[in-house]
Order: C-alpha cells, then structure tokens, then sequence
C-alpha cells in the first residue's frame, strides 16, 4: 500500500492507522506506538558529568500504551467517516498522553493536510521528524508530506527537495 | 359593540351632547388600552418562554482527569479529584457518582458527560494504583481491562452578568419522575388538568385566609408561580394577582404542560447562596446535596419539594428542624398519593436531613487562572455572551496541580519571610505551569493568596528578568555550530564596553570575581555575567533580540547591551512562553488555557487546537537544554538536588535582578515546565537571589509532582565527546575532569587535550560524578 500524501485527502486519511503499510514494518497490525529510535537508548550512550549514567526509564506500559492505541483506532474511524476535526480531538488527546510519540504527530499533520492547512501539516511534520531519531522509515513519510504540503501551497521548489530528502531516507 | 355603541348614542342625544363624545372616546380608549395590555401581556409571555428564557453564566471545567494503565498518579490524587468531583462514598457503588475505596483500590461509577468532543457514557470501573501509577483499569461489568476511562470535569468556575442569578439547565427527561410527581402532588394536584389557574383552589384559599386572618394558604397553581417567578416582582397587589391570573391562561394556551413544567423546574427559586440566587432545582441539587438530580434519593426529593413553599423559612441549614417536618411531611403526602410505599416513607422519614456542609464558596476557586480563560475568550466572544448564553468552556487546568502550586507558593512565601527576618505578608510570588509538548496552561497563580482575585502578577507583572534571559544569548551563539560550541571556551575577564554616547558599561560577576577562560555550557551553568555580556556583544544585540523573538517574546527590546543580562521587563507569563519554545526541542506553541467551547445546546462552537511552529532547530535547542541540566545540576541551580532524586532530569535557570528586588526560576522536566517569580509589589528589595528564593518554591512544587520522565528526545545530528573543560579539547580516560558533552556533527573539537594520554581506562578512570560531590 502507498500512502503517498499526493492522494486525494481521504486516501491520504486512511492511511492513519496503517501507517506500517507505508513503512514497511508487517502489515495488518496497528503500527508500534512508540518509535524505538527515541526512547532513552540514545541518550543512555552519553551520561553526562554529574548526571546519572543511566537515564531514568519513563513509567511502565510505555511501550503501546492501550490507551493511545484505542485512540488511534478511534481516530482513523472519525478520519475514514470524514469527521476530521474530531479526529484531529481525539489524536491531541493521545499526543497529551504520550507527547513524545512520534507516530501521533504525524498522524495528526496527515489530518491537517486533509483539512486543507498545509502550513500547520508541514509544522507538525517536522515535529514528528523531530521526535523519531533512527526511525528513518517514519521520516520519509513526513518528508513526503512535507513535499505534498508544500505542493498544495504551490511551493514547486520546495517540494521537490522535501521529495529528494524522503527518498535520500527511504534508502536508508 | 355596535349596539353598545348605538345605544350609547340614544342615550347620548337625551343627555347633554357635549358630553357624548368624550364619554365615547373615553369608553374606546379604555378598550384599546385593555386590548393593547392584552396584546403586551400576551406578547411578553410568548417572547420570554420562547426566546432566551435564561440567561445562564458559562461554566469553566478543568481538564477531565483520564484513567488508563501507566499513567502517573496517587491514591491520594484520585480521592482528591473524586472528593472534587463530590463522588459520593458508598460500600458498594450502585449509581452514578458513587465510589468505594479499599487502600489502593477505587471502585467507582463513573457519571455520564458531555465533553467537548462527545459523550462520555457511564462506566463502572476499578481502578488500582500501585508505585505512583494507575496499574490495573478494570471494567467490573465484564472484568476486562479498560485502556481508557474520562472522567467528568471539576466545574472550577462561572462568568456571571452583574445580577446574580445561577442555574444548572435541567432537561424534563433528565428530572427524576418522582421529583414532577411529587410536585405536583405537593402544589398543585390539578395541574394536569386545569387551564392556568384554579378558581376552587382560590376560593378554598380564600376561606382559610379569612379564617385564618392572613395569609396562610396560597392556592396559586404551579403555572401562577411559575409566572410569579418568570415575569412579575414579588409585591403582593391585587393588581399584580390579576396580572398573573391572565398571564397564567396566556402561558397555558400557548404551551403544553410539559414545557411549562420545565421552565418551572428551572426557575422556581429554592435558596439564597451568598449573593446568589438559586434557581431551579438543578442548581439547588447541587447546592443542597452536592450531587446532580438525578443521584437523589427519596427523602432528598421530598426535601426540595418541600423547600417551594418557603426556601428561608424552611431553610435546611438554617432551619433544620422546620425542614424536617416539612420533609417528612412531604414524604406523607407521596405515600397518600401512591408515589412511594409506605415503607419508603417511613424509611425516609428516619433518615437525618443529610444536607452537604455549606461553604460560603468564592465563586471563582481559581481567579487568576479565569482571568487568563476570560482573556483568552475575549478574543472571541462579546462579554455579554460569556455571562449569558451558557457556554460550557473547556480549559487546560490541572487543579491537583494548581491546589499544590497554591499551597506551596503561600507557604513557602510565609516560611522565607519568618526565616529571614522579613516583615510578614510583604513577599509576592507568581508562577505558571505548563504541559511542555501542548503548550497548555495547567497552573496559574497570580499572587500568593489564591481566592483573592486582585493583580494577576502571572499575567499582568512586567518585571525585570536578570539571568532567566540568558540561554537566549547562548542559543544564539550555539545555532552557530561553526563558531560556538558548549565547549568553546569563553572569556569571563574584565570587559569594559564603550556606548556611543561615550559612557561606559562594565557588567561585574554576582561574586565580583572573574573567571577566566571558562567552556561555554560552564559559564550558562554558572551564570557569569562578563563572559555572557562578552558572547553577547560579539554575536550582535539584533542576533540576540531575533532570537528572543523567534522565542515567542512578542515585544519591542531596545538594543542596549544591558538587556544581555536581564535588564528586560517581562511577566512570568511571557518567560513561560519563552522557556516553552527551549523546552520542546525548539517548537513554539502558543500557550492555551482553553481546549473548546461549547454552546449551552452542547453543539461545539470552538475549539483551541494544539499548533506548533519549528523556531529553533531541533539541534542548538538539544545543547542549550543540555547546558541548562548542568545549571539545574552543578550551576547555579543546584539547591534544587538537595531535596530532588537525583534520578529527576531536571533543566532550569536562576534569575536575580539588581539590589536582590526579583528573584526567579524557570525549570522543566520531561513533561512540565514552570515559571516562578517572587518580589515584591512596591519593587523594593527581598533580599533574595533566584536559587534562595523562587528555585525553593519550584523545587517544592516539583517535589509534589513527581515528575521523572526523561528530559530530552534523541536529535538525529548530534554527537558526544568527551570533552576536557579546561582546554575545551578533546579528552580520553587520562583527564581526570572530562565531560561528555553533545554536538552538532561535525562542530567539536578535533585537538586533543594536553591531559590525554590515549592510556588504558583502568589507569585513570574518569570521575563522572567529582562536580557533583565538589
């Protein structure tokens, strides 16, 4: 499955929960929550002086917190049925449970771009790619967003390189 | 008419004809005065039951608290937010609104809610809460594990028009039926059936008064009072007896009982709280038993039944035992009618009055942060509309959080002032506390006595900022990976700067001592003015201004070089602003108090929704949290880990202006960010520095709160270097003081330092935690 954000908006949508459809990672499941590339293991390489050595693991059932995922699955029903502001609702509430989580931003720039705000879903795109160091499959999406972003703005140039890097990072 | 009039004029022509016309004139002017009162009356009574029948304050809620597996909180927490919420305990919950709580484990029926985004039906749940979080959600109808349970919001606040009336809008299928049932069995027992008014009632009235020699009776159908109450004032003339009479046989030829039997749910008048009316029997519901109606119980029905004949004569706070004899025999009356079972009455009637505790209540709990929502709202909505049409207004408050900011803001103000000396109540404090990736407002206190809504400092205190402005000097060295690195070395040697105008400017140290060369992250850490004023000059006071701006500081800073160290006046609302950009990785949201609005139909009329806008590279915003962990570490902030865990990732800056007159702290963790000023308001000194003033009261916030998340997310670009911070040169395991430091890829030093020796790590290992036990 593409999910290419140049798809006509609900195509684009519905791509929300199945993101892993356009990641690669194995289909027909809901995509982990959590981007392994942002989760303490980075910073655990470099303790600093007087810091401890090892960082603090954030409190349990981090990893797919059912909740999040009941939001998410939630989200894509009020996407698919064109409900797009409450989809938007109900993926902010999600950010606000798991804020760091990289997949949620980029969800909820995929339904900005669908509610016509290319400015907003191109910010909230780069918040994504902020958030998902390692995870280069979850930044080629949002390059690729970026560039149709920028398209709908009529930002050619723009686009073009925002395409150039989602391919430099589909490569990877 | 016509013959009237005919006749009129016969008899005229016998009588004196210059009075024909004027006993005429004077008849029809009579009639169409008559027919035009008809008309106003009937006009009235339409428009006001059609139209806006109530203008209804809106009401502010806080943040809805969300139950699921893994999310951080006490059992202390809950019973708070429940005991808020007026959950009522129970051995074993049965309705809406009931909770029982053995140790850690709450069992609760969760009350149906209309949230901004939809319903929240009722859920009968138990929670466990185990080391500080939720660990088992559990939906004791089919014992399966629920991920997510909302819970209703804390009402935290109204906005009500210059008279005081209040309301809680009851729908007719929402009221308990045994509530109208008894109402009419108690009032009006022929309402059903009669067309406004009651001629037998009257009469029967009539002879008891006679008989009585006043006013005992009143014989007044529920449609009369309504009308009493909805249209007319409360003088009692025969005039205004007719008036409702007519008004009474407009209302019932124009409505159906039903709608009639609402509106007067809504408006009969069942109390007085303060300088407030109650009106209707939802608020008074509220009012009387802290519980919506439809949580009642028998005898709570009767009592408020009871209550329209008199609210202050039967008052049961006041009167409690004139009200229990009404009550009961209220409960009489229902049991005659076939409404309850004898049993039940009897039962009732045992039962104590069970009337909550009244606590002469400031309307606003929270003042200074409703003055930030009505601000917010102001933007978009026309005073009179906030204090009239109802509007439910969903806002960002935490108020677990805010009552912990409160209590430790007073206390800590009252403690500072006995230990030092200083003169009781004259030290003021304001602080702020957001959620750092939502930008949203979770805590707001504009001066240290919170039910006071005077001077909102939050908002309002422009006050000089001292060091709190300094990592934006730093940042804009470091989105200069080329030329500033956190291990370039800096110059904190005497600087003497000459100011067009000739005068000379020489920043000194808080310790009036120089120090030398000293690596970047140090100095911010340590806050060294000289050097800090020195980087600042070389980069160039616009590069500094744009970056504030591009901060979120909204403001036009003149470019004098004393604005490198403060010399700036702020309110702690906008250097929550600023500190909110470095805190999500560079991100600036505009601060929101308000999540939606919703129309009193509950048809959503806006929402405030989460936006961000990429202001600083993700990179340069890593670096100058990380020198900032050092000031919150080793720096200036370190008091802070003297009763923090040390496990708690902690980046935070001090600030102090001239003569000790403000003293600040403006920190965060992984998940929370909060401002803290302290002063006073006449600006004259407090004898405080940033970390023996504010930083005590963040650091006791933080304490109650709790928060150990992890402070910062990776950054792709970003490498580590041991670093040796004397030379700012590359380390190994030969140099006793290395730190590992973060840099844009490609930025760090290259040189080794002269303390490497490329040796084994067993010869000299490095002491990652000397700076913490010098």
């Amino acid at each position: 499955m593409k999910c290419s954000a140049g798809v006509p908006l609900w195509v684009g949508v519905s791509c929300i929960v199945l993101i892993n459809g356009c990641t690669g990672m194995s289909g027909g499941q809901l995509p982990p929550v959590v981007d392994q590339g942002t989760q303490g293991a980075e910073l655990s390489r470099y303790p600093q002086t007087g810091e401890p050595a090892q960082p603090v693991p954030r409190a349990p059932a981090r990893v797919d917190p059912p909740a999040v995922v009941a939001l998410l699955e939630h989200a894509e029903q009020q996407a698919n049925a064109g409900e797009l502001e409450s989809a938007a609702v109900t993926l902010e509430r999600a950010i606000r449970i798991d804020s760091r989580n990289p997949v949620l931003w980029h969800h909820l720039a995929t339904v900005r771009l669908a509610e016509g705000d290319p400015l907003q879903a191109e910010q909230l795109a780069i918040k994504s790619n902020s958030l998902a160091a390692g995870n280069f499959a979850l930044q080629a999406r949002n390059w690729e967003l970026i560039a149709e972003a920028r398209r709908n703005r009529g930002d050619t140039s723009g686009a073009l390189s925002a395409d150039r890097q989602a391919r430099a990072l589909g490569k990877r | 008419m016509a013959r009237r009039r005919k006749r009129g004029r016969r008899k005229s022509r016998r009588q004196a004809p210059r009075y024909r016309i004027p006993w005429l004139r004077g008849l029809l002017a009579v009639a169409v005065l008559l027919a035009g009162y008809l008309v106003y009356l009937d006009f009235k009574v339409r428009h006001q039951f059609d139209g806006k029948r109530w203008s209804l304050p809106a009401r502010v809620y806080a943040r809805p608290l969300e139950l699921y597996a893994g999310l951080p909180l006490t059992p202390e927490q809950l019973a708070t937010e429940l005991a808020a919420l007026h959950y009522q305990p129970a051995i074993s919950p049965r309705q809406a609104g009931e909770v029982s709580r053995n140790r850690n484990v709450f069992h609760l029926i969760t009350r149906p809610f209309v949230h901004w985004d939809g319903r929240e039906d009722s859920r009968n749940i138990r929670v466990t809460l185990a080391n500080g979080v939720v660990s088992q959600l559990v939906d004791v109808g089919n014992g399966a594990a629920a991920s997510l349970v909302r819970l209703d919001p804390v009402m935290v606040g109204s906005f009500y028009p210059t008279h005081s009336e209040d309301r809680v809008l009851v729908k007719l299928d929402e009221v308990p039926p045994l509530l109208t049932e008894a109402l009419v069995a108690v009032e009006d027992h022929n309402f059903y059936s009669h067309h406004g008014i009651a001629p037998l009632s009257i009469l029967r009235a009539l002879w008891a008064n006679i008989r009585a020699g006043g006013v005992v009776q009143g014989g007044s159908t529920l449609t009369q009072q309504l009308v009493k109450n909805f249209y007319l004032s409360s003088e009692r003339t025969l005039r205004r007896k007719i008036n409702e009479a007519i008004m009474a046989l407009m209302l019932e030829w124009h409505y159906e009982k039903d709608e009639i039997l609402e509106a007067y749910l809504n408006e009969v008048y069942l109390g007085q709280d303060g300088g407030r009316a109650v009106h209707g029997f939802g608020l008074a519901s509220h009012f009387y038993f802290e519980r919506p109606l439809a949580e009642l119980s028998v005898e709570q029905i009767a009592l408020l039944t009871g209550l329209v004949k008199g609210p202050s004569y039967y008052n049961p706070r006041q009167q409690p035992e004139r009200a229990l004899q009404r009550r009961n025999l209220v409960l009489d009356v229902m049991s005659a009618a076939g409404l309850i079972t004898h049993e039940q009455a009897v039962r009732g009637k045992s039962r104590k009055l069970d009337v909550s505790h009244y606590r002469k209540k400031a309307i606003n709990t929270f003042p200074a942060f409703l003055d930030m929502v009505r601000r917010q709202l102001q933007r978009d909505y026309r005073e009179e509309d906030l204090t009239t049409e109802g509007l439910r207004i969903f806002t960002t408050l935490d108020p677990q959080l805010q009552w912990q900011l409160e209590q430790v803001l007073d206390r800590r103000l009252g403690g500072l002032e006995s230990e030092r000396g200083i003169p009781a109540n004259t030290l003021e404090g304001a602080a702020v506390v957001t959620s750092i990736q939502g930008g949203e407002v979770l805590a707001l206190a504009g001066g240290r006595h919170p039910g006071f809504a005077g001077f909102n400092r939050a908002m309002d205190a422009k006050r000089q900022v001292g060091s709190v402005i300094k990592p934006a000097v730093y940042l804009t060295a470091l989105q200069r990976p080329e030329d500033y690195t956190l291990a370039t070395l800096l110059d904190d040697g005497p600087l003497t700067w000459k100011a067009p105008n000739g005068n000379d400017w020489s920043p000194q140290n808080y310790d009036r001592q120089f120090h030398g060369m000293t690596p970047l992250y140090h100095a911010l850490a340590h806050s060294y003015n000289v050097a800090t004023a020195r980087l600042g000059l070389e980069l160039g006071l616009d590069s500094v201004i744009s970056t504030l701006t591009s901060l979120g500081l909204r403001q036009d800073f003149r470019p004098y070089p004393s604005l490198l160290l403060g010399a700036v006046e702020l309110s702690p609302l906008q250097v929550t602003q600023m500190y909110q950009t470095l805190a999500s990785g560079g991100f600036r949201t505009p601060l929101r108090a308000i999540r939606a609005v919703l129309a009193v139909d509950e048809i959503p009329l806006q929402s405030y929704p989460l936006r961000v806008k990429a202001a600083v590279a993700p990179a340069p915003a890593y670096l100058i949290t990380t020198a900032l962990r050092f000031a919150a570490r080793t720096g200036t902030g370190s008091a802070l880990y003297r009763v923090l865990p040390a496990a708690m990732d902690i980046a935070g800056k001090t600030g102090t202006t001239d003569d000790l007159r403000d003293s600040w702290f403006a920190g965060y963790t992984g998940d929370r960010l909060a401002v803290v000023w302290v002063g006073r308001d006449d600006n004259q000194s407090t004898g405080l520095t940033g970390s023996t003033g504010a930083l005590l009261i963040w650091r006791d916030l933080f304490a109650q709160v709790g928060d150990q998340g992890p402070l910062q997310s990776a950054v792709e670009g970003i490498e580590i270097l041991r670093i040796d911070p004397l030379s700012g040169l590359r380390a190994d395991n030969g140099c006793p003081d290395a730190v590992e430091l973060p840099f844009i890829q490609g930025s760090g030093p290259v040189e080794s330092a002269p303390c490497a020796v490329g040796g084994s790590p067993l010869q000299r290992p490095v002491d990652w935690f000397k700076e913490l036990f010098e």
